[in-house]
């Protein structure tokens, strides 16, 4: 009934083109875009200050949920833009997630090398040597991240170009593997820590502390200040947004029809004249940039510090994969819904089960609750592929589908 | 207009002793014909004659073993089919090659990539494209704009996005598909899957149409009609077009020049009256009598 296009006439093909084919979907999304970046914040600070919450559930929610949405969601619109819209299977999501977080700690401690040198008394010591400027702004670490790993990621695209499906799929766990024994054999990457360890040091941006502490004079006194979640959060967010609407905008114009054409044919499409080569890397270089960033994200406002081999392990691979595949394959808005259902389910299973298990006197502990939680999660995923395998985006295209019919049978 | 009032320009495209062999099996064995500019060139024979891999040739798939092809002038060597493409070569195939995800304006706009260069890359081939090094140093510089400006969708590129769109909404105009512009092409019946290859072929702008069976496995009506969309097409755009095809009436009536491959080799050529009456063909199409069969009867 106020779903349909009815009265929405266009008549000039700028207007056609949109994003958006109807008022209602535009308004929609403003309307989420203020949730996420107005409701939500002010929202949660209230309900800190009056009371209705704890401090540290606030803090919860936004470290543990919100952020790892964040995340999971930029990692899954790279691998969409290379799986869901060029076609190219890939494996190495997770290493290439491990090149940005790399890149980002060692642009952050200006790209230290090791020199070793004699001292007074003839002892052999070592010492580390910046080679730049640290860099202390998290977004320009982000994006530097990116374009490192995009680089990395057009040289383990350079196969796709005589191998494809699953053979690709296999090339790209050769990545996966490879990358990720760097990660913990080469020592450089890690500034030769022993625990082969990386944390993030002090970043502030515009003057706000985003990661570490802060210990500033005042009244005297000497405060110290945490980084606010609200800042993390708000700064990932408008990283996400804004990279999303870069995607769409790829997608929609010249450089994803020329994706979506290798994608469905590509006999045909070198028939138009595109550089079948040429157009793969392109999107081996755009995904491996969102992944990059993912993984510089998750680095300096998720986790803080982490250990390579352990935290972008071939798990995280295929967890991105099912996000792609059940949110739905060329689908930006499927890449966010998929990120949500991988990212919220366990959260929420984690949160119900022992809840459930007390209303029926079952007593149900962390061990317990991990096994089920995978148990369902599977039978979940393979629900959800037999019923809809085109993903949620899908469905939640159906529902729209219906909606502007409604409640009219026709 | 008859057959004989029409007139055709220089020759566009000479195939000249082309052998194309697969391993031991000739596919195509010293087949030589000239295409001339606006002619309706057609290329019959039975199944297996190596009409199809004549086509491939023609685009750069296959690469003929022996013989030159002359294409505007330039004889070619090796070619990628991108770069046919590029020369101004479009083609549709036998089995419906649509992007089957994509819309039908977005398989429509995709022939249209190859005139889309973008604006900085415009710029590039007026100011920079002929001076030494420099050329080097700004390409990257300006491709890289171009992308900026495409995912930003924005200024410039919109604007060129736009000129586009109507390019292709005259090629949906023209082919009478506006009513399935925002239908995904996977889920169209078949004879209007063929017609929108056409208008992504006819999307390109190209000098030279290459249509493989474009009627196949279609009802009289679609026939018809797709009939009327060679025609116009030839007669709108003075596209030279080459076609494959079965339907005899359909060749006998459309095309100017006919050639006929039998197992790989050219039989006979002409207009669709003469080749109609050599003996040759006749006896391809409809096999001879064996002189043992002719004793037992």
């Amino acid at each position: 009934m106020f779903y349909r296009e009815a009265g929405q006439f266009y008549t000039s093909y700028a207007k056609d083109q949109g994003i958006f084919q109807l008022k209602q979907d535009k308004f929609g999304l403003w309307g989420i875009l203020f949730i996420a970046f107005v409701v939500v914040p002010v929202g949660l600070y209230l309900m800190v200050q009056g009371g209705l919450m704890a401090a540290s559930t606030k803090d919860y929610l936004y470290n543990s949920i919100f952020l790892l949405l964040l995340v999971n969601s930029m990692a899954a619109l790279g691998l969409n833009i290379l799986t869901g819209y060029c076609g190219q299977i890939s494996l190495g999501t997770a290493a290439f997630m491990g090149v940005g977080a790399f890149t980002a700690y060692k642009f952050s401690t200006g790209l230290n090398y090791r020199i070793q040198k004699e001292d007074e008394a003839g002892e052999l010591i070592s010492q580390l040597v910046p080679m730049l400027p640290p860099i202390d702004n998290p977004i320009l670490l982000v994006l530097i991240a990116g374009l490192v790993t995009a680089v990395v990621g057009v040289i383990f695209g350079l196969p796709s170009l005589r191998i494809k499906g699953f053979y690709l799929a296999v090339a790209t766990l050769a990545a996966q593997f490879f990358l990720v024994w760097c990660f913990s054999r080469v020592e450089w990457l890690y500034d030769y820590v022993s625990s082969s360890t990386i944390q993030i040091p002090p970043l502030k941006l515009f003057g706000l502390v985003v990661t570490g502490s802060e210990t500033v004079m005042r009244d005297g006194q000497e405060v110290t200040i945490y980084p606010a979640a609200e800042t993390k959060y708000l700064i990932c967010l408008s990283l996400v947004v804004f990279f999303a609407f870069v995607a769409k905008n790829m997608v929609r114009g010249r450089i994803g029809r020329a994706w979506m054409a290798i994608r469905d044919m590509d006999i045909a499409a070198q028939l138009i004249g595109i550089r079948p080569l040429a157009t793969k890397l392109l999107a081996f270089a755009v995904s491996s940039f969102f992944c990059g960033m993912a993984g510089a994200m998750s680095l300096i406002f998720y986790l803080g510090a982490l250990e390579g081999a352990e935290a972008f392990n071939i798990n995280e691979s295929f967890a991105v994969l099912f996000m792609v595949i059940i949110g739905g394959l060329g689908s930006i808005t499927g890449s966010f819904l998929g990120a949500a259902f991988i990212t919220l389910i366990p959260i929420f299973l984690v949160v119900s089960l022992p809840w459930l298990g007390g209303q029926f006197g079952i007593p149900v502990d962390a061990a317990m609750v991990e096994h089920i939680q995978f148990m369902i999660f599977g039978a979940l995923i393979i629900i959800f592929l037999i019923m809809e395998p085109l993903g949620l985006a899908r469905l939640w295209q159906i529902g729209k589908e219906r909606l502007r019919q409604w409640p009219f049978p026709y | 207009m008859k057959h004989s009032e029409r007139t055709f320009g220089d020759t566009l495209l000479r195939v000249d002793n082309i052998t194309l062999r697969f391993g031991g099996v000739k596919a195509i064995t010293d087949v030589s014909f000239d295409i001339h500019e606006r002619q309706i060139f057609a290329i019959i024979g039975p199944n297996g004659a190596g009409k199809t891999s004549m086509l491939n040739v023609i685009n750069g798939f296959y690469h003929p073993q022996e013989g030159t092809i002359t294409y505007k002038g330039n004889q070619r060597h090796q070619m990628k089919p991108h770069e046919a493409a590029e020369t101004g070569i479009a083609r549709t195939f036998q089995n419906v090659a649509l992007f089957r995800g994509m819309s039908t304006l977005d398989n429509v706009m995709t022939g249209r990539l190859l005139k889309m260069s973008g604006p900085a890359m415009r710029y590039y081939h007026r100011q920079f494209a002929d001076m030494p090094v420099i050329n080097y140093l700004t390409y990257p510089a300006m491709w890289f704009g171009d992308f900026l400006l495409d995912s930003l969708y924005w200024g410039p590129y919109q604007r060129e996005e736009l000129a586009h769109r109507k390019a292709a909404e005259e090629v949906i105009d023209f082919l009478e598909i506006q009513s399935i512009r925002r239908t995904p092409v996977g889920r169209l019946p078949y004879g209007l899957q063929k017609r929108v290859e056409l208008g992504r072929a006819l999307a390109m702008e190209p000098d030279l149409l290459l249509l493989d069976e474009p009627m196949a496995g279609m009802n009289l009506e679609e026939k018809e009609d797709m009939c009327r969309f060679v025609i116009d097409v030839n007669d709108e755009f003075g596209t030279t077009i080459a076609l494959i095809e079965h339907d005899m009436g359909v060749v006998m009536d459309i095309s100017d020049h006919v050639v006929v491959l039998n197992y790989g080799r050219k039989i006979a050529e002409g207009t669709p009256a003469e080749v109609q009456a050599d003996q040759d063909v006749i006896d391809a199409y409809l096999g001879v009598a064996h002189e043992e069969d002719l004793i037992e009867k």
